[in-house]
């Protein structure tokens, strides 16, 4: 059963269905786990898939499926691929499409849908899913006819990985799913010329590097999708130039590489934000200038020429134009990028100071658990083998603040939607992907009551994922936003009317305690990084505890607050 | 502030769905717009126009160049800037 259902179609004898190819195209293409949920329009798919090679992993609503897949994808680099069914399961699936749309991550999302006489006939559960995916989408299809299904499932795996990562919707009408195809077609010839970086542009940007008095690295989310963490070390390590990562360039260097000043933006270090405020030269890995790690953009990195390397050239000038524009894959750009080593001996050392005079406190006063600290102990126990898989909120900041990350495969975080609810279904998705890994999820109480039907997930499997779900009763992010911004006002953000989720958990078969003081927390972590299976820590914080240091919104990085 | 661009879509359902949405999606308020029919696929000439100061036209194109399925013939893909009638300057 290799690769002979797509490259020899026409060797096959007997009609199959639709579905049948749909399957057979899942397993040509590597494909190892299928997250989905089934249902009337996709119902011929789930017929077929009894015979397939691949794992099909039924989750408990479709938007954990969509999120399981792409932490998938993110922690193996091979596309995550999703299934549900028309109507509800597929705009169920939207925020996980969404989600991975804006952290470039390749999905595969396949639905079902009426049967074609009956599309835009208003029909029972019928959507129009390829329109109302149309913005979130790198692409999409609608199969009319059972015979492109190869061909088109062939295009979406190209497209889903191919050049900046996307996800991808294909959408399959009830009647081609049960149709019966003879000869189905040849895949599409999917001959992608490899685009030359422009050496014009490499010369200029090696003089200016070479000339420069305080250049800095900024790393991004790129590094990871582009498979290039050697590269960058490579780079970072012959020119000595400090750096700084955005939230999803965390693990890229590694937390005690010298010279690496940790995270810029809203949530940053303090000597990130300043020496971006400082450098002369600004090279930008990977990353597009948002708004969480650029601040007031019209003030970010005011002196600094700017060189941009992307693979996306649509990223280059969109907000911040690059005085040395380098489309290209970043592997290939920063091999062929070899500058002298700049003379900023005093520059690196100064960056070195600040990072050191700046660093985190864990010595927080009082008895209760400091969240902070928990965390980088969490990392630290766990080491290499951590992986992180956060949530939405204050949680979410303190993990990318104080954990250690080996690699940047290590921290799974919802990055440029922000989607609470992530966490929990991704945990799963990695934790499948990398049964070795000590992965955690990190989570809220707000945000793990949005998909916590996956624990039950994670029984059915026996997934041994380890969860941290720290409990401030309240929607912490908010709350500490009402305080600064919003006269303490504090507007519909109180959860202590919370259920016990230790016995939620216990509930779902899961084992789980809880952490209330200090003193518990290195056992407690001990406990759950040990436990054979699925197990959750349910750790009470603060209420009150805030996330420092912090750029107010619409402020420029040089405004930091610190709190106390 | 009108930029024309003229653009090659195939037949695929949804292709024209997606090239206005992203026009208007990245800020920009279609003037014109004609399509005809080319063999494999269509040509449409979109007339737009900036819905403020920060939009760049040259961008758009860029952005347009993402799309599967499309291909931009004028202003020509590889040109650095596009077509004006009046410059649109890109954010500094
Ligand atoms: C789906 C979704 N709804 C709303 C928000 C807005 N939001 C951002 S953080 C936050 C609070 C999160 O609370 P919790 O999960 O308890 O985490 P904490 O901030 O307390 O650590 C909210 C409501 C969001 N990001 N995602």
């Amino acid at each position: 059963m290799s690769a002979a259902p797509m490259q020899k179609p026409a060797a096959q004898t007997a009609p199959v269905t639709g579905a049948r190819l749909v399957v057979e195209a899942l397993d040509h293409f590597g494909v190892e786990i299928v997250f989905g949920y089934p249902g009337g329009a996709i119902m011929p798919v789930y017929d077929a898939i009894t015979g397939a090679r691949f794992k099909h992993i039924l989750v408990r609503h479709e938007q954990g499926a969509a999120f399981a897949a792409d932490a998938y994808a993110r922690v193996t680099g091979k596309p995550g691929v999703c299934m549900a069914t028309s109507g509800p399961g597929a705009t169920n699936l939207i925020t996980g499409i969404a989600n991975a749309m804006l952290d470039s991550v390749p999905l595969i999302a396949i639905t079902g849908n009426v049967a074609s006489p009956l599309m835009g006939t208003d029909a029972f559960q019928e959507i129009d899913i390829l329109g109302c995916t149309l913005p979130i989408v790198k692409h999409s299809w609608i199969v009319r006819d059972p015979a492109d299904i190869p061909a088109v499932f062939a295009e979406a795996f190209h497209v889903a990985t191919s050049g900046r990562p996307g996800p991808v919707l294909i959408d399959l009408p009830k009647d081609v799913q049960v149709g019966a195809v003879a000869a189905p077609g040849s895949p599409y010839p999917l001959n992608e010329p490899a685009r030359r970086v422009d050496p014009a542009q490499l010369r200029r940007a090696e003089s200016a590097i070479g000339a420069a008095q305080r250049p800095l690295l900024y790393i991004g989310g790129g590094v990871r999708i582009g498979a290039a963490t050697e590269q960058v070390r490579a780079f970072a390590r012959a020119t000595g130039i400090p750096a700084v990562a955005t939230l999803q360039g965390l693990g890229v260097l590694p937390n005690d590489w010298p010279g690496f000043l940790g995270m810029l933006g809203m949530h940053g270090m303090r000597a990130a934000n300043e020496a971006v405020q400082q450098c002369d030269l600004l090279i930008v890995a990977g990353a597009r200038f948002d708004d969480r790690a650029t601040g007031k953009l019209a003030e970010f990195a005011p002196h600094a020429r700017v060189i941009h390397i992307d693979v996306d050239a649509a990223e280059i000038g969109k907000l911040r134009d690059a005085h040395i524009p380098i489309a290209g894959d970043l592997k290939t750009v920063l091999t062929q990028l070899n500058p002298r080593r700049p003379a900023i001996d005093d520059w690196r050392a100064q960056c070195i100071e600040a990072s050191a005079r700046h660093a985190f406190r864990y010595d927080a006063p009082g008895e209760g658990v400091y969240a902070p600290a928990l965390l980088k102990e969490l990392s630290e126990k766990a080491g290499d083998a951590f992986v992180a898989a956060c949530d939405v909120g204050q949680h979410q900041m303190w993990a990318a603040q104080h954990c250690r990350f080996a690699a940047p495969e290590a921290h799974l975080t919802s990055g440029g939607l922000g989607a609470m609810g992530y966490g929990l279904p991704a945990g799963l998705g990695a934790k499948l992907a990398r049964p070795d890994a000590h992965v955690v999820t990190i989570t809220g109480d707000g945000s793990f009551a949005m998909n916590i039907q996956e624990l039950a997930t994670l029984r059915r499997y026996g997934v041994a994922l380890k969860i941290v779900l720290l409990d401030n009763s309240t929607l912490g992010l908010v709350r500490q936003w009402q305080e600064l911004f919003f006269d303490r006002n504090f507007s519909e953000i109180d959860l202590s009317d919370n259920p016990d989720f230790a016995a939620v958990a216990q509930a779902f078969g899961i084992e789980a305690f809880r952490i209330s003081r200090r003193e518990d927390v290195s056992a407690g972590i001990e406990r759950l990084l040990a436990a054979p299976g699925p197990c959750l820590a349910h750790v009470i914080i603060d209420p009150m505890e805030n996330v420092w240091p912090l750029v107010p919104p619409g402020k420029s990085n040089s405004e930091m607050m610190h709190g106390d | 502030m009108t930029n024309t661009i003229l653009i090659h879509i195939d037949h695929a359902e949804g292709s024209l769905q997606r090239l206005i949405g992203l026009i208007e999606r990245r800020g920009f308020h279609i003037e014109r717009m004609t399509i005809n029919d080319a063999g494999a696929g269509r040509e449409v000439r979109v007339s737009v126009r900036p819905r403020d100061a920060s939009r760049c036209a040259d961008l758009l194109g860029r952005q347009i160049d993402r799309l599967i399925g499309a291909r931009r013939i004028a202003p020509a893909a590889a040109a650095s800037s596009v077509h004006v009638e009046e410059a649109v300057p890109c954010p500094a």
